[in-house]
């Protein structure tokens, strides 16, 4: 059996390379391309949903949030379990905080944020929200009559730049006046204005604990508890790790909580990527099929005295699926260099989305199966005609 | 070596029923050098496409080298030619992107002989064809009567026990076609090689043992000479 092969092989590889130089260096092109557009799309979207990930881990919730009991508004004695749960192995920090809603008016605009209430010197073990303030200063532990803000949420002095309602241009060192669900209004400086690329954390508005809980009058609680675990990845076994620890509030992992935005977003890239895949895929059998069906159909007649002279069909056959064979191998070669050279020059000069540069992420299952897709399109694209062709009386081909 | 019984080849039905072979009786032994004459349309081809398993007969019996043929399969028909036949094309019909080396090796290559091997075969053939300086050549590269004895050499390769050739001089100007010609009688005289030839050319005649000369589809004279 394997004559046969080495036969095709032979047949196949002096077709190749004194064949139609052009027509070959087109195809491997257009492979190559496919092979690219298999890979790219998708290797972009792994580091965007890597990129909010992380960013949804370090602006918004950490790696585990805990919510009152069921039934239950706010955790009561939070400080406590602060400390309870800064024991368990495996925590790194936590951080209690009240967020609830507000108006802020400034200049006569007024805007709804989500005002949270934190102690800094615990947030920053958390969050790093901190890091990404772009004018004045982060809170401190004992600030009062200081506020910091998103920068949404601060907005710019022309309101066609804004897309939400925002304070119209709040700057650091300006006064807004605080509306509390209380009902308490008070005034406070802006301290610092925040940009984190995260939508949800630069629409909010940052006080102290301390401030929070005179002005409403309450003391050692919170609405959320977000926990800093000391690796990313495990949150599911940490929550269980916390609820044996005896937490009884409920706990979830930064996934749960994420889980609208990032599953919308994450499966319509899926769809994207899906029907991409499929066009590129079609596309590679379609011109991989026309190559190998005129390459048959232009040697119809060579194809017919090769089996008058005792040729096998089945050796002639896979002459073409060699040939196939070969235009992928290349292609994928030639996608794999032209790949490399994008990434290369991504690394160089990033895509920048909300939150910061994206770098292409290359997973090798995925190129794994590019390599193997292209494989088995070239396996149909190149036994199809040629089989359709050897099907042929063998004195009609010979007639031409 | 070929026994031929009423052999039938029927084209259409009906009123436009053409018969290409009407009822041929051929028996043709070892070592003979056959030409098969007649005018254009009487059937030369057809017949030579029988005896060739390029083509089945509507019907009769045909035994080639004690084979009765029409009972293989298409892949023992494969085989067969591989085998036991050597086919000359009129216009060559070798495969432009093999050298002439590569071209007369490629059916013994299918019979699994190995690479040095093959690369022998074809010296011994290439230099008995008288183209010993010719090996690597594309068949672009050579004149029409080089490629016909390039064709010839293929056929020879594996031995075969027949060899058919449908007019391998059509092509060709008179000084190429005796070359062929006296190519194939050689092969015929010296390696006792079987030769079934068409031709249409009175003059080729003197190179054939016998002639069979078909009509309208029918046997209607043959003659040893
Ligand atoms: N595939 C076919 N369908 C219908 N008729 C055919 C077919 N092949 C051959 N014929 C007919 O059979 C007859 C014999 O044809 P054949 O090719 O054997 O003639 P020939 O003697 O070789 O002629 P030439 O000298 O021109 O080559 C012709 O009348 C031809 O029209
Ligand atoms: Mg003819």
């Amino acid at each position: 059996m394997l004559e046969e092969e080495q036969v095709a092989f032979f047949l196949a590889s002096r077709l190749i390379t004194r064949g139609n130089k052009g027509t070959l260096l087109l195809t491997v092109t257009i492979i190559a391309l496919v092979f690219v557009n298999l890979i790219f799309l998708p290797s972009i979207i792994a580091g965007v949903v890597i990129l909010f990930n992380q960013q949804t881990i370090d602006f918004s919730y950490g790696n585990l949030v805990i919510e009152p009991r069921e039934n239950e508004l706010v955790i009561t004695k939070a400080d406590e379990l602060q400390q309870k749960i800064n024991r368990i192995p495996g925590v790194v920090a936590s951080s209690p905080r009240y967020a609830g809603g507000s108006t802020i008016v400034y200049k006569g605009r007024s805007a709804s944020p989500l005002l949270v209430a934190i102690k800094p010197s615990d947030e920053v073990q958390v969050l790093k929200t901190h890091t990404k303030v772009i004018s004045g200063d982060f809170l401190t532990d004992a600030d009062r009559g200081q506020i910091v803000i998103g920068r949404t949420l601060a907005g710019s002095a022309d309101q066609k730049v804004d897309r939400v309602a925002s304070l119209g241009g709040a700057e650091v060192g300006k006064t807004v006046e605080v509306t509390f669900r209380n009902g308490e209004t008070r005034q406070y400086r802006v301290k610092g204005i925040l940009y984190s690329g995260t939508s949800a954390t630069d629409s909010n508005a940052f006080i102290t604990r301390k401030e929070y809980e005179s002005v409403m009058g309450v003391s050692d609680s919170a609405n959320q508890i977000l926990v800093k675990t000391q690796t990313t990845g495990n949150e599911d076994a940490m929550r269980i790790t916390l609820m044996q620890y005896g937490v009884q509030e409920q706990v979830w992992t930064w996934e749960d909580k994420s889980a609208d935005f990032l599953q919308s977003i994450v499966g319509s890239f899926a769809i994207i990527n899906f029907i991409s895949t499929i066009v590129s895929l079609i596309i590679a059998i379609v011109i991989i099929f026309i190559v190998i069906f005129i390459n048959t159909v232009y040697r119809r007649k060579q194809i017919g005295i090769l089996q008058a002279i005792g040729i096998d069909r089945s050796i002639i056959i896979k002459s073409y699926i060699f040939q196939a064979l070969f235009i992928c191998v290349c292609g994928t070669a030639a996608g794999c260099v032209l790949l490399l050279l994008m990434l290369q020059y991504l690394t160089a000069s990033p895509l920048v989305f909300p939150g910061g540069p994206v770098a292409p992420v290359l997973e090798l299952s995925l190129v794994l199966q590019a390599v193997g897709s292209l494989f088995v399109v070239s396996l149909i694209a190149g036994y199809v005609p040629s089989w359709l062709t050897t099907r042929e009386e063998i004195l009609s081909a010979i007639r031409g | 070596m070929i026994a031929g019984n009423s052999l039938f080849k029927i084209y259409g039905k009906g009123s436009v029923e053409v018969r290409a072979l009407d009822g041929v009786d051929i028996t043709i032994s070892r070592g003979e050098f056959v030409g098969i004459t007649g005018a254009s349309g009487s059937g030369k081809s057809t017949l030579l496409h029988l005896l060739g398993l390029l083509d089945r007969p509507t019907s009769g019996s045909l035994r080639i080298d004690g084979v009765e043929v029409s009972a293989l399969s298409e892949k023992e028909r494969t085989a067969f030619r591989l085998n036991r036949l050597g086919y000359v094309f009129q216009d060559y019909a070798l495969v432009p992107e093999l050298t002439a080396e590569e071209n007369i090796f490629l059916p013994s290559k299918v019979r699994g002989m190995t690479s040095k091997e093959c690369t022998r075969a074809c010296r011994d053939i290439l230099s008995l064809v008288g183209l010993k300086d010719r090996v690597s050549f594309l068949p672009g590269e050579m004149s029409g009567g080089e490629q016909q004895r390039v064709a010839i050499a293929r056929a020879l390769i594996n031995n075969p026990a027949l060899i058919l050739a449908d007019e391998p001089c059509a092509n060709l100007d008179t000084k190429n076609s005796i070359v062929i010609l006296e190519l194939l009688k050689k092969l015929n005289h010296d390696l006792r090689q079987t030769v079934v030839m068409v031709s249409h050319e009175e003059w080729h005649q003197r190179y054939f043992d016998r002639v069979v000369t078909l009509q309208d589809g029918k046997i209607i004279s043959d003659i040893g000479t």
